[in-house]
């Protein structure tokens, strides 16, 4: 049975009230909103606190102590955001020439987009894809114009050139921001292929800029795809409240909705999409249309699935709670998401052999400190 | 009532259960534990703050525990726990306190974005504030205890906080952590100043905590306006000379030496910017301790207003 936010632990219920009603925020008192922002800075999600509620216009409903914590975190925020754009502003120099089509994927496409999503949100890299053909000359060009790759080893290498869709972290000297560089948006070892040529030729491009980013339904099922097909979830309410912010926003234009089944089908998707719908909705209050609604959930799996995962991702997504440690069922949920995202992320004889070496590794990696200590 | 006058069964009550509240100025601790030995500590290095309530809402909440696994049964360790995380690697048991004023200093140092944060002492003396911006081993926290324990007004040791709007200097009044020689240089130096334990072998040698005395406490909502910069360098033996920088290289020299100028972006550019401006500012190289804290003390008696 899925958690109605009524069963939640007070840290997580009053974090999704205030995400999803900002007017609740009027009647939080300081107790509740030491709880709020300890969570919220937890799961990332202070500055889109403050966008939600400075959209609702009630910053001014903020008691000053917290008002502090929502405007350092906005602050830090619009910091990260001029970081990317200068990492864009820096990559499209390079790659510009080559005449390669640069596609923005996630939070570098929200901001390019000057989506609400972006506001407040908190980036951490800059998401670029490429099509495969491209890849090695985009790779080359970068790494000419002085962009390392972050230290891996030999397998990491291998495992990033072989079995992921991305090439490994790289990074300019001096630039605060990494960049990675997809040429797909999910391992092409996985078990759900959505369709990369499609997803391009439906690209759209940014006025006053060299980059394109994925057309509105793919960026949503991008944002699914991610969070339920390639994570495991952990500590990832951020991006479910990316889906909700995305869905809020797009989800108003004409067209819409059935774009985005068509796209579902396309792309093999629907389960991811299922989640993230099923979810949203009932933690975020995202606005599905009632007709709609139905389609979504025919996406989604079998009761007994349905149950396993309601049970793992309320244990897995929210944040831990600000004064205790994660009690070994949640512990426990979390292995299995994990143990799931592998599953869904490589076919077995793959999963084994990794699994293998990265055992084999740890290992080895773990005598040598103790050697060292 | 103060922190120092908590009865043993009140002080753990509190950090086991409520909190101890801690109120450094700009901002607000609360601090959880059941470590033995811990509340003793900070009842000595806190002992001048007041009591407060522990519920509420705090800028930084930390708790101290035992690590858990099976080292503690022949290497017991500490560890600290902000908001559901561990973020370091946990210290040996005997460094309970160290591991928590440096797990508090980093915590305030990644979520204060609304002030400027520069890495300095700040002291003040009838109504004139002094910025010692410095980097680790220039002496910085052995000259700001110094003038604290000699009539000087303690902001802050290691965060001058400064207001965006004004460029005012705000109290953050966090223990002072001496290393090494320094500890017992200040204990000489006031022999009834609160020093707290004595914690030997730390990543930064021997470390002790100063704790703020009562008048910096009771001023602790009291802003200062810094009138002088004055960039320490402690060198074994050397003269002590006191020589004017240019406003500009001292801006420089500032921006750099910040927690989050590059956060705050032009707000912290304009903020350093109107700092320097009302401020004479020098370079303070000293061999000698008691002859620094007399050159300070000139430098705060001269009038003011005037350039360097």
């Amino acid at each position: 049975m899925l958690s109605s936010r009524g069963t939640l632990d007070r840290h997580v219920d009053l974090l999704l009230g205030i995400l999803a009603f900002p007017a609740r925020a009027v009647s939080l008192s300081l107790d509740e909103w030491d709880l709020v922002v300890r969570a919220a800075r937890g799961a990332r999600l202070l500055g889109v606190v403050r966008a939600r509620l400075e959209r609702a216009h009630l910053l001014d409903s903020v008691p000053t102590p917290v008002r502090a914590h929502l405007d350092g975190a906005w602050n830090l925020a619009a910091h990260r955001r001029q970081m990317v754009l200068h990492e864009m502003h820096a990559v499209a120099k390079v790659l510009a020439p080559l005449n390669v089509p640069l596609i923005l994927l996630k939070g570098a496409a929200y901001i390019a987009q000057g989506l609400g999503c972006a506001e407040g949100r908190l980036p951490e890299d800059l998401d670029l894809m490429v099509p495969r053909e491209r890849l090695d000359e985009a790779e080359r060009a970068l790494v000419l114009a002085g962009w390392a790759f972050e230290k891996t080893d030999p397998y990491d290498e291998h495992y990033y050139r072989v079995w992921s869709h991305e090439l490994p972290p790289m990074r300019a000297p001096g630039h605060a921001i990494e960049l990675d560089v997809h040429h797909m948006i999910l391992p092409p070892t996985g078990r759900v292929r959505p369709d990369t040529r499609a997803m391009v030729a439906a690209t759209v491009a940014v006025s006053g800029s060299r980059y394109r980013v994925l057309s509105p339904a793919d960026q949503v099922l991008h944002a699914c795809a991610h969070l339920f097909q390639d994570s495991d979830c952990t500590g990832r309410l951020r991006d479910l409240v990316d889906i909700d912010s995305l869905l809020r926003e797009h989800g108003t234009a004409d067209g819409f909705w059935t774009t985005l089944l068509a796209r579902t089908s396309l792309h093999g998707l629907g389960r991811s999409l299922s989640y993230a719908v099923r979810y949203g909705s009932a933690w975020l209050g995202t606005p599905v249309p009632s007709d709609v609604a139905p389609e979504i959930a025919r996406f989604g799996p079998g009761p007994i699935g349905r149950g396993a995962m309601d049970r793992l991702v309320g244990l897995a997504l929210f944040p831990t709670a600000p004064d205790q440690e994660p009690t070994p069922s949640t512990a426990f949920g979390r292995w299995l998401l994990f143990a799931r995202s592998m599953w869904l992320r490589m076919p077995p004889w793959l999963l084994a052999y990794h699994s293998l070496a990265k055992l084999v590794r740890g290992a080895l990696l773990r005598r040598r400190a103790v050697a060292e200590d | 009532m103060r922190i120092g006058e908590l009865s043993d069964e009140a002080l753990g009550t509190r950090l086991r259960a409520e909190g101890l509240a801690l109120d450094f100025g700009a901002a607000h601790g609360r601090v959880f534990t059941d470590v033995p030995g811990l509340g003793e500590s900070l009842r000595r290095v806190y002992a001048h703050f007041p009591v407060e309530r522990g519920d509420g809402f705090f800028d930084v909440t930390a708790r101290v525990r035992r690590a858990r696994g099976a080292r503690r049964f022949f290497r017991p360790q500490v560890e600290l726990v902000v908001d559901g995380r561990v973020p370091f690697e946990p210290f040996p048991a005997a460094n309970d306190l160290p591991l928590l004023e440096w797990g508090m200093n980093w915590s305030l140092a990644e979520r204060c974005n609304t002030h400027l944060l520069l890495h300095a002492g700040v002291v003040e003396r009838s109504g004139v504030g002094v910025l010692l911006p410095a980097l680790p081993g220039s002496g910085k926290s052995t000259l700001t205890a110094a003038l604290a324990v000699s009539g000087h007004r303690l902001l802050s040791d290691e965060f001058g906080v400064v207001r965006l709007d004004d460029a005012a200097c705000l109290p953050m009044l966090r223990p002072i952590a001496l290393k090494n020689e320094s500890i017992g240089v200040i204990a000489r130096l006031r022999p009834d100043a609160t020093l707290g334990p004595v914690y030997r072998g730390t990543r930064k040698g021997d470390v002790a905590h100063l704790g703020p005395d009562a008048e910096s406490v009771a001023k602790r909502d009291v802003a200062a306006i810094a009138r002088f910069i004055v960039f320490p360098r402690y060198e074994k033996d050397a003269a002590t000379e006191l020589e004017p920088i240019a406003r500009a290289r001292a801006f420089a020299k500032l921006a750099v030496n910040s927690f989050n100028y590059e956060v705050l972006g032009p707000a912290a550019f304009d903020a350093v910017g109107r700092l320097i401006a009302r401020c004479e500012c020098y370079r303070l190289s000293y061999g000698n301790l008691v002859e620094a804290i007399a050159t300070v003390d000139d430098l705060l008696s001269r009038p003011s207003g005037g350039g360097a």
